[in-house]
């Protein structure tokens, strides 16, 4: 491929690319994220490709191995164009059919969505998930190749940056980005055009671009899935990102877990810098730009922004005093914007078209789209984008569909470990940065994790207290031993040994580690445990004072034990058992020995007749006496 | 260098462009307590007990003063009631890990100063104590010293400690800064070599 | 390295550290200001020596040396160096550290405090088969607790541990991103979603 060295080059390959393919070529699009490649996404594609080739249509049907769609509840995800037909959990088998349909214009019925009111819904865009979101950053990934930067031009990619290198001056791009109120998408919701603007008013040269793409926060995977999905649309921004600041050098640092975003986002920087949209003279235009991919090595503290910079230093990635902003002094001492990938991606299409469309989206403080990771315990999980301000109660009941298995919603939890939960009573909030921040919650990355009734909000502390003890780099006291502690009184509450003063301990603790920690993680650690001891106050009680775990979770205070009444002695559980606590025989009402039990709750899960119940805070009944028949069969 | 107008504690300070507020602090005689600091090494903040209040802009926040650098207008407050209760706090959960401490060593003092109760959240913690707070005075030193060196950090989080590499021991001249820097006493006059785990012990889990 | 000399009492010594600001004079104890073009200096320095001497090296050093000669010698790619190795070896033996941190020109200590920090790195054997098991929050409250207890059941080790025979490690993740399929398994790199007590068992056989 020739090097492109005018925007006339590049509109011209644009022309070229579109011109070549046919709209209305039936195409097949396979997604290809990490979720539906587990759940058999790489087996579809092989099967369709031989399909394809066996029938000798490569010629009539195109196929395509896209980034990933969003909906990875129902994957593996195929999309039949130009009709947009998505055919949800499709297995190798069905491959033939699909081929088959494909060629006989037709819509396979069984391989569909199935609606809340039981009704098959063959358009993509009619599917409630999708219906209810506006896609604008992340909408592309279904249409690209991750791998092909053919395709991502021939989809208007790069233009932006075209527009910004040939008509714009760097003083006005950044003028663009404040105008558009672009905030950070990682957390905190910075403004970014400030940040930039620091940055480009700092002393000091070589400065730094950087996209942060260690996403930590467990249950948010949006990052990955820009970058695996569409790592050119990151790339562009971060270009036109160094062209307003006046960086000549970018780093794109990408956790260790990220195996497919890496190399991904390698044959990305090849190909652009091949088709001279990266490195030296960029299309012609004299601005010379370099980026280099740094991985990460498995350390959440590491998307701290200083403490990312040190690990790109190739130092221990802990963070330091950050009273002067890594915008005057980060890498090597020098002026540094770091922003999340989310960012990055938002950039080309502010450039391209323009502030004020981006302002129209959004609430007055909040502007654009986010992407949440819908996850837990709602039917239709995926990654949703949604323009801010809509409602919690419409992302997780229209587009999520609900609660699963029709149980009772009780808390949504956002912002990962430097977040909070948020209660039912806040359902209707509008979500933009500063109203979860108001709620003791925060945006965060976008993880956005639903929990019902059987989830113990204690228990849910401790978790994310254990999450932090583990990821915590050790440096400050507050974060270190703060955490140590508040997860050992944690520990003593869902253990039942909990006591009446311990509440007060944590909010003391908590309010030490707010304000003395280093660094955000152990500023913000302390939420999670404050938003369910505010919101959920008294299921501390009932642990502390009754000794009793109101959703039945935590080990140490619930029983299980077999309803004589229900039991058909099939054998389930005595079978499934792992430590050999249930006994009984073929004819003979099964009983757990308590003794034994472990509490792992495998029969309780294997048990088809709702046999097995689980207590908490109540004595176990007596078992019925030896030999005792199942009801059914007396 | 310029000179920088700030008030510490109701006093007007005449600071050096570029000072940490600690410094400053020192100038007019005002007494932050720190654990962590040493004014030869490079400022680090892990211990925290150095927290101040600033007041900017009319907005008050808490910072460390070991490195937050003064500025012209700022407001300082180095001692307040929060202050000392949060320092207290700060002190308290330093010694979960430290468990002991010399007696006339600086935590000893700031324990005594502070009123501090170090059992008490210690006792909520079932850890063998280790004597050591991990401030990395000792490692800063020895690495300024001797350049290669002698004793460093492994592991993260609660498992990060200082360890000492036998291949480096040849290194150690037994300067003792490190046992002089030590704010809990935990390194003996013999020198570091004495006084920490070996790394092979560490990662073999032997201690 | 770097000649210093102390303005306090007039000691001069050759300065191998790290600090790019102030050392201390090893006699006094003074805090002494690094001239600062150091910092330069040992890169360059390092560079041309050892690029000279790479040709002699034998055995772990040759080794060391053809995967730190790729990342140019440059200190700030530590991290990256360390991960090569990692995937090459599957861990990283002692040996490999004390070599990398002498022709980086990186301090002992820094190294073994990268080394220890990251979760990828292992400085022990690891298993055959790695089993990494998903805790994030979404698997979490989807049933991974409960995955992984049976797994350490299965296996006869608890998470962290290797296996006696060196066929399987056993390890937990705070999240893989693929939270829509919880509880997610991965076993050297096969994502296994949606998980059961009882078909963990199927995975796990799998790969005996």
């Amino acid at each position: 491929m020739p090097r492109l060295n005018s925007r006339a080059d590049l509109e011209e390959l644009r022309k070229e690319i579109l011109a070549k393919r046919d709209p209305n070529k039936p195409r097949i699009t396979v997604c290809s994220g990490t979720a539906c490649s587990a759940s058999g996404a790489r087996q579809v594609a092989v099967a369709l490709e031989e399909e394809i080739r066996k029938r000798g249509l490569d010629a009539e049907v195109e196929l395509k191995k896209t980034g990933c769609h969003g909906f990875c509840e129902k994957g593996p995800l195929v999309v039949v164009y130009p009709q947009e037909i998505c055919y949800v959990r499709v297995r190798p088998e069905d491959v033939p059919e699909i081929v088959q349909s494909v060629k006989e214009n037709r819509i396979i019925s069984r391989l569909l969505y199935v609606g809340p009111g039981k009704e098959r819904i063959s358009r993509e865009s009619e599917i409630p998930f999708y219906k209810y979101q506006k896609r604008i950053v992340f909408g592309l990934n279904r249409q690209v190749d991750p791998k092909s930067i053919e395709d991502y031009i021939a989809s208007g990619g790069y233009g932006a940056l075209a527009k910004a290198l040939f008509e714009m001056s760097p003083e006005q791009v950044l003028e663009e980005i404040k105008k558009a109120d672009l905030r950070g998408r990682g957390g905190g919701g910075f403004p970014a055009g400030k940040k930039w603007e620091t940055a480009r008013n700092a002393l000091g040269e070589p400065k730094y671009v950087i996209v942060n793409c260690d996403e930590g926060d467990p249950g948010a995977y949006m990052d990955r899935s820009l970058m695996e999905g569409n790592p050119h649309r990151v790339l562009e921004g971060l270009i036109i990102g160094a062209y307003a600041i006046g960086a000549r050098e970018g780093f794109i640092y990408v956790r260790e877990e990220y195996p497919l975003a890496v190399e991904n986002v390698k044959v990305a920087i090849k190909q652009a810098e091949e088709y001279g949209l990266l490195g030296e003279n960029i299309l012609g235009s004299g601005f010379d730009f370099h980026v280099r991919v740094h991985r990460g090595a498995g350390a959440f503290v590491s998307g701290e922004s200083t403490a990312l910079m040190n690990a790109i230093e190739g130092r221990v990635g802990e963070p330091r005093m950050k009273y002067i902003h890594t915008a005057v002094s980060g890498i090597k001492g020098k002026p540094s914007c770091l922003n999340n990938v989310e960012t990055w991606a938002n950039v080309p299409l502010i450039i391209e078209h323009g502030a004020d469309w981006f302002r129209s989206i959004g609430t007055e403080k909040s502007k654009g789209t986010k992407i949440f990771s819908l996850v837990g315990k709602v039917n239709d999980t995926g990654l949703v984008e949604v323009p801010m301000g809509i409602t919690l109660r419409d992302i997780i009941y229209k587009i999520g569909g609900g609660i699963k298995g029709g149980k009772k919603f009780k808390a949504v939890q956002t912002g990962g470990p430097s977040g909070g939960v948020i209660p039912e009573e806040y359902l209707d909030t509008p979500v933009d940065f500063d109203r979860l921040v108001e709620l003791g919650s925060m945006m965060g990355s976008g993880g956005m994790i639903v929990m019902d009734e059987d989830t113990c909000m204690v228990d849910i502390a401790r978790f994310f207290v254990g999450f932090l003890l583990e990821e915590s780099c050790g440096k400050c006291v507050p974060c270190r031993e703060g955490l140590r502690v508040l997860h050992s009184i944690l520990t003593d509450i869902c253990e039942g040994r909990g006591r009446d003063e311990d509440l007060k301990l944590i909010e003391e603790i908590a309010e030490t580690m707010k304000e003395t920690s280093l660094c955000a993680l152990g500023t913000t650690a302390a939420n999670p445990v404050l938003t369910t001891l505010k919101y959920f106050r008294s299921e501390y009680e009932a642990h502390i004072r009754e000794r009793r775990c109101p959703a039945k979770v935590c080990k140490s205070l619930i029983a299980y034990y077999i309803d004589p009444e229900a039991c058909q002695a099939c054998g389930a559980c005595l079978k499934n058992c792992p430590v050999g606590a249930v006994e009984g025989g073929e004819d003979e009402i099964h009983r757990i020995d308590q003794d034994k039990c472990t509490k792992c709750g495998t029969c309780y899960e294997v048990c088809a007749f709702n046999a097995v119940k689980k207590i908490s805070g109540e004595p176990v009944p007596p078992s019925p006496p030896r030999g005792t028949r199942p009801r059914a069969k007396r | 260098m310029g000179k920088v107008k700030l008030e510490i504690d109701g006093k007007e300070v005449v600071a050096e462009e570029g000072m940490t507020v600690l410094e400053a602090a020192r100038l007019v005689g005002a007494e932050i307590p720190t654990l962590c600091h040493d004014e030869r090494l490079e400022p680090y903040g892990a211990c925290r007990v150095c927290t101040v209040e600033i007041e900017r802009g009319g907005k008050t926040r808490m910072v460390a003063a070991c490195g937050f650098p003064v500025e012209n207008g700022l407001k300082v407050r180095t001692r307040s009631p929060r202050l000392d209760r949060m320092r207290k706090t700060l002190i308290e959960l330093a010694a979960v890990s430290a468990g002991e401490w010399e007696e006339g060593s600086k935590f000893w003092t700031l324990v005594r100063e502070y009123g501090a109760d170090p059992s008490r959240f210690a006792s909520r913690v079932q850890i063998k104590p280790t004597k050591c707070i991990v401030c990395g005075l000792c490692v800063r030193t020895c690495s300024d010293v001797t350049g290669d060196g002698v004793i460093g950090f492994v592991g993260r989080g609660i498992n990060r400690r200082v360890v000492i590499f036998p291949e480096k021991a040849q290194n150690c001249w037994t300067c003792r800064y490190c046992q002089e820097v030590c704010p809990t006493g935990k390194i003996s006059p013999a020198g570091p070599l004495h006084s920490f785990p070996s790394i092979d012990d560490v990662l073999a889990g032997r201690v | 390295m770097v000649e210093l000399g102390c303005h306090h009492c007039g000691y001069r010594w050759n300065y191998r550290g790290e600090s790019a600001f102030y050392a201390t004079c090893p006699r006094c104890h003074y805090k002494v200001r690094i001239p600062n073009q150091k910092v330069d200096q040992t890169g360059e320095l390092g560079k041309i020596g050892l690029e000279e001497h790479s040709k002699n090296l034998t055995g772990i050093a040759k080794i060391v040396n053809t995967v730190v000669s790729q990342f140019g010698y440059d200190e700030n790619m530590l991290i990256q160096i360390l991960l090569t190795f990692q995937k090459n070896f599957g861990w990283i033996p002692r040996e490999v550290l004390s070599e990398v941190s002498k022709q980086l020109g990186v301090p002992l200590t820094r190294v073994y405090q990268v080394a220890t920090f990251y979760k990828a790195f292992s400085l022990a054997p690891v298993g055959k088969h790695k089993i990494r098991v998903c805790m994030g929050t979404s698997c979490k409250v989807r049933g991974a607790p409960v995955i992984l207890e049976r797994l350490e059941g299965l296996l006869g080790i608890k998470a962290g541990e290797t296996t006696p025979d060196l066929r399987f490690t056993l390890e937990t993740v705070n999240c893989l991103g693929c939270c829509a399929l919880g509880p997610v398994v991965v076993v050297d790199g096969d994502y296994w979603g949606n998980l059961t007590v009882r078909n963990v068992e199927k995975v796990v056989r799998s790969y005996r």
